[in-house]
């Protein structure tokens, strides 16, 4: 079967950043996020334990794992984005712009990209713009 | 001298700030009698707080206090403060801990079993991403934050190292409690 008789179904996935304080995690799913294709993290790259959060930890992970899914036949991925600094660029969490920017100049095609970070809330929550 | 004790909904605040020789304001408990939101976020079933109209009823109602005072919330942290302590626990154990709480607690508006869940998982996600750390960190500046882990520890040993920030036997911390191989 040539590469145009695959669905996009098939050739598009999920790619799931974790930016945390700690660390970067990125984990590359199906489009329905059943299927696992890849895991890694900042910590698997980097030997000090506080360097795992870098964007360069972040940027070496995500070259890994997108030569990974490339070979899984993965062409694009749309992108979820949890962390605390998933839409800033300085510290925390400064790992994801790293790890999108670095699928990207892998050749990964990207798709849409949104922010799903969980709110920490009981009867109450904070806005969505804590006033920083 | 302010103190913020903040940390993802069940980390222990609430329980370790009834166990300190200061005087605690419970912020949660403020913010609902009077009213101080914005707005409901039906999708959780939380209100959210209107962040100017509490730091105004925090200057008015501590400015001249003398002693110490805790301000006890998982919001403390966007407000000013001297040092922010930041109370963690393990991904798991807190998921635990909300369960057991909110089968306790009555909630009005009532929430089902469903909501109640998701709301345990959504808090054990933030808590495994440092979330309310990052914020108290990009807030304050790390040298204000200490962490202590709560995790599989008595609330007696927990408030004794929170006395210890208070009377300044410790050093800031930040990035010293990492849960984020929960998430792989
Ligand atoms: N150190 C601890 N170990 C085990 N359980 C705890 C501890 N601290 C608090 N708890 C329990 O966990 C739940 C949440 O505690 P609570 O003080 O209400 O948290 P918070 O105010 O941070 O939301 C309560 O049921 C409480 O009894
Ligand atoms: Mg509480």
């Amino acid at each position: 079967m040539s590469a145009e008789e695959g669905g996009k179904q098939d050739r598009w996935g999920v790619a799931h950043i974790y930016a945390s304080f700690n660390n970067t995690i990125l984990t590359v799913t199906d489009l329905t996020g059943a299927e696992t294709i890849v895991k890694s993290s900042g910590g698997t790259v980097v030997k000090q334990n506080r360097d795992e959060a870098s964007p360069y930890a972040a940027m070496q992970m995500a070259e890994v794992v997108a030569e990974e899914i490339k070979a899984a036949g993965i062409e694009g991925v749309h992108v979820r984005v949890r962390g605390p600094g998933g839409n800033q660029q300085k510290n925390p969490g400064p790992g994801a712009q790293a790890t999108i920017r670095a699928l990207a100049r892998a050749g990964i095609e990207i798709g849409r990209i949104e922010d799903v970070t969980p709110i920490p809330h009981d009867g109450t929550r904070a806005p969505k713009n804590k006033g920083f | 001298m302010r103190v913020a004790l903040t940390g993802t909904p069940g980390t222990g605040k609430t329980t370790v700030a009834d166990r300190l020789d200061a005087t605690v304001v419970h912020l949660n408990d403020v913010v609902r009698e009077r009213g101080l939101t914005e707005r409901t976020d039906e999708e959780r079933g939380t209100l959210v707080v209107d962040v100017d109209a509490v730091a105004d009823y925090l200057d008015e109602e501590l400015g001249a206090e003398a002693g110490p005072v805790v301000v006890e919330s998982h919001l403390a942290h966007l407000f000013d403060a001297d040092q922010v302590v930041v109370l963690r626990c393990h991904p798991a154990e807190l998921v635990e801990r909300l369960r057991t709480r909110e089968d306790a607690a009555s909630h009005d508006p009532p929430k089902t079993p469903e909501m109640v869940s998701r709301s345990a998982e959504e808090n054990a996600e933030a808590e495994a991403l440092d979330v309310v750390l990052a914020e108290a960190v990009e807030q304050h500046g790390a040298d204000a934050v200490y962490e202590v882990d709560t995790t599989g520890r008595d609330p007696d040993a927990v408030a004794a190292d929170v006395r210890a920030v208070l009377a300044g036997d410790r050093e800031p911390s930040a990035g010293t409690v990492d849960f984020t191989e929960w998430l792989l």
